[in-house]
Formats: C-alpha cells, structure tokens, sequence
C-alpha cells in the first residue's frame, strides 16, 4: 500500500509519495510548470484527469496514466462559439462510478466525459438554465466547483454553484431543480428566488447518497433528502465561515476549516485550526494539534482531502504554499518539509 | 503559400511534448491564425478567446513587428517568416 498525494498550485503541480506508514514523503515536481493546476481526480481505473488553467493562456484537461506526464485532451471543454463566453478555469473533476466524469468550470457550467476525458459536452440542462441571465459571480467568480454523483443511480447528479446555489438533475442532466430549502439568501433575485445561494462545498455519503453535508457562505448545513432541504449543524464551530469540506472515506468523519467571516478569511485569531465531527456534522471539535499560531494563510475550497485509509489520512494545503498531513484521523499535524506556491487542489489516493 | 515558423513560449512544453516550434503554411497573418486554430486546436484554444481574437494578453511578433501594429490581420507571409507568441507584460 502506498499514498499519493497531488497538490495543485497556482504555478504547477506536485507529488509527493509515501507508503502505507505515511511517514516519510518523497516530494516531486513541479509538472506542469507555470500553469495553474486548479482541479485533480483520479478515474477508478487508475487514470488521471487534471484541470489547468493560465490567465494569460486559458483553461485545459489533461489526462492519462502518469500525472507525471499527461497529455493535453483533445476535446477539452469549450463553450460552443456562439455563446461567446469564456471558459477560464476548471474548477472540479469528479469521476462516476458509472465511468462518466463531470467537470465544474469557471464561467460557471458543468461539462459532461463518457470517454474518460477525452472529449467533454456541456451539460446545457443546466448551463443554459432559464436563471442564467440573473447569475452573479461570488467573489472567486461565476465558478461551478463541487459535483457529487450518486453510485447507486447515475441519472442523478448534484452541482453547487458560487452565488448561485446547489441544483440537482434526477434525469441524467437534462432539468435541473435548485436545492437550497432551509438556506438564507446571500444574494436574493426577485424574478428567480430559487438562485442566489452561495454555496463553498459539497461532500455526501457514497453508502447513503441522499446525505448531504454543505460548507455555505452563510453556514453549515446538513441534509438526509438528496439536498430538498436543509438544517444547520454548527454545534461547536468558532465560525459559520469557510470553504473546505472533507469526509473521511473509511469512518465517515468530516473536516472543515472554519475562517473568521467572509470579511476578514483568516484563521479566527490566526489560528490554522481543522474542526472535525464524528457525528455527522451534530457537533465539531478543534482537531489542530500540530496546526501553526500566528497562521493568517487560508485553506481554499479543493485544497483539503482524505485518503480512505484507516486510521483516515487528511491532507491540506494552504494559501501560502504549506502543506499540512495527519495520519491518525485528524488528532495531530505535521507540515510537509516544503513550501510551496498558492495550493489550489489537494487529492490523495491509496494506491 | 509561404511556410513560416511558429514559436511558443516555454510554458507550452508540456502542451506540445517539448516542440516549441513548428512550421506552418499560410498567405496572411490572419491566415495563420486560422490555420493555428484549425490544425493544431491544442495549441490554438490558448492562444485565441473565445471570440476567436488574440487573448488580451498574448502578443504575437510577426519576425521583429508586434502583430498589434499591423494593418488588421492581412500582412502577407514569406517563406522563413516567424511567427513568436509570447506573453505580454500587462499579463503580469
């Protein structure tokens, strides 16, 4: 057994390995040097999809077999011409298990693969939704950035999108229906009151799909009917605010970085604390021993991850290039001997 | 139809598998821009926005004269011209 750990800067990608002890990391790269790398997945048959993105030069995939040395997609997702609209940056990969991968891309829009990430079609149920026109961009953008699949059924999908909201399709993409009963408005339209919900992430239980947690602008918010409504889970957290949300493949444990207001986007007292729940999000701990004081770097929403390993491996990144690992569930941190550029993504895989 | 070098930053490499430069047939400079487009997309989408124009902070050096001096698109090419893409300096 070993451990892979992809972090994604804002000027290229790293790797870093270790075996099943997770003790000692070889760290590689940078691969895809002076290129942002915003988005990473790993498809369940061993191959890899990475988004990448310039603003000088624009957005890309990659994929093949060794993150190492991909190569660039020829079908990389596009906005047809007519639309005239850009596609700056991809924000999300997630692969189905059905095979099918999803991308969530800046201007906001889902793009659907069937062919492992060689060729990517927009999903125009929902990127050409009757509310379109009245989209607003959050303060990172008009970003779709977290998709959940459901493994028992691969017609329906989930996808959040910044000061948009969360919108689920239980037909395969085709209609589209906002999910964000229970949530306050961040930014309230009056022709289309079903939009103008900030949501930061997303993250669900692959045994129980319908189980949903939600890192929001306004909270945290937790929900046991596929996203239809929604209740608060803030029991114990410092703060309502933050981007990061991780769950614990082996135990079902959830991680988030709570940041004082979305003012501010520091650590409360520049405290780099992780808080974690056993319960399902009914109440959270501070899970920071290790952590830095005197930490005012911020966790963006991909940058945190867990590997399915028991005892859980959790993974972050911040923006000020650390690099922060606990092996043991999230009980103590260590920071990778390195320090890098403004960490966009994190994904750790068990190999 | 004059063949002409196209050359690209080093930041393409891992787009182009290390080939920087390459050659390229067209008789305007807008020609080529469209041939860039059509025949090499993977290098194209980068280059040009979703208008199908220059991206805003891409400059493009028709041998030693920025194409943005040029008379539109329709400089006419010769053989062993080069055609340099670089990033522009307003793009940080």
């Amino acid at each position: 057994m070993s451990v892979q750990l992809l972090i994604g800067t804002d000027k290229g990608a790293f790797l870093c390995r270790s075996d099943g002890a997770r003790r000692n990391w070889k760290i590689e790269g940078p691969y895809y040097k002076g290129w942002k790398v915003t988005a990473a997945e790993r498809s369940a048959d061993g191959g890899w999809l990475l988004g990448t993105a310039s603003h000088v030069y624009g957005a890309a995939i990659h994929a093949g077999r060794d993150v190492t040395n991909l190569r660039q997609v020829g079908g990389t997702p596009r906005y047809a011409e007519s639309l005239k609209r850009p596609l700056t940056e991809v924000w999300r990969i997630v692969a189905a298990k059905d095979g099918a991968c999803y991308a969530g891309v800046m201007e906001a829009g889902l793009f659907r693969s069937t062919d492992g990430g060689e060729s990517w079609a927009p999903v125009d149920g929902l990127n050409e939704h009757p509310s379109r026109g009245k989209w607003q961009p959050g303060n990172g953008g008009l970003c779709a950035h977290s998709i959940l699949t459901d493994p028992k059924n691969s017609r329906r999908i989930w996808c959040g999108i910044s000061a948009v909201g969360v919108w689920r399709s239980d037909d395969g993409g085709d209609r589209w229906q906002a999910c964000n009963s229970g949530v306050p408005h961040a930014l309230e339209d009056k022709d289309f009151p079903e939009i103008g919900f900030c949501v930061h992430a997303l993250q669900s239980d692959p045994a129980a799909p319908e189980r949903i947690w939600r890192q929001d602008h306004l909270g945290m918010f937790r929900s046991t009917d596929a996203g239809a409504s929604w209740e608060r889970i803030e029991s114990g957290l410092p703060s309502r605010f933050g981007f990061p949300l991780a769950r614990s493949r082996s135990d079902g444990a959830l991680y988030a970085v709570p940041l004082e207001s979305d003012e501010y986007r520091f650590p409360k007292d520049g405290r780099l604390s992780v808080y974690r729940s056993r319960n399902d999000g009914q109440s959270w701990e501070a899970a920071d021993r290790g952590l830095p004081r005197d930490c005012y770097a911020s966790v963006l929403r991909g940058a945190m991850d867990t590997d399915g390993m028991n005892p859980c491996g959790v993974y972050f990144g911040t923006t000020a290039g650390d690099v922060f690992v606990s092996t043991d569930g999230g009980d103590s941190w260590a920071a990778l001997p390195v320090r890098l550029p403004r960490v966009m993504c994190v994904r750790a895989v068990a190999v | 139809m004059a063949r002409v070098e196209v050359q690209l930053p080093s930041v393409f490499t891992p787009i182009v598998a290390g080939r920087l430069a390459f050659a390229l047939e067209a008789e305007s400079l807008r020609a080529a821009w469209q041939a860039l487009r059509r025949e090499r997309p993977e290098v194209g989408l980068h280059l040009f926005d979703e208008n199908g124009e220059l991206r805003r902070h891409v400059l493009c050096f028709h041998n030693d004269r920025n194409s943005r001096w040029l008379q539109g698109g329709d400089a006419p090419l010769r053989d062993g011209d080069t055609l340099l893409f670089m990033q522009a300096v307003s793009g940080g």
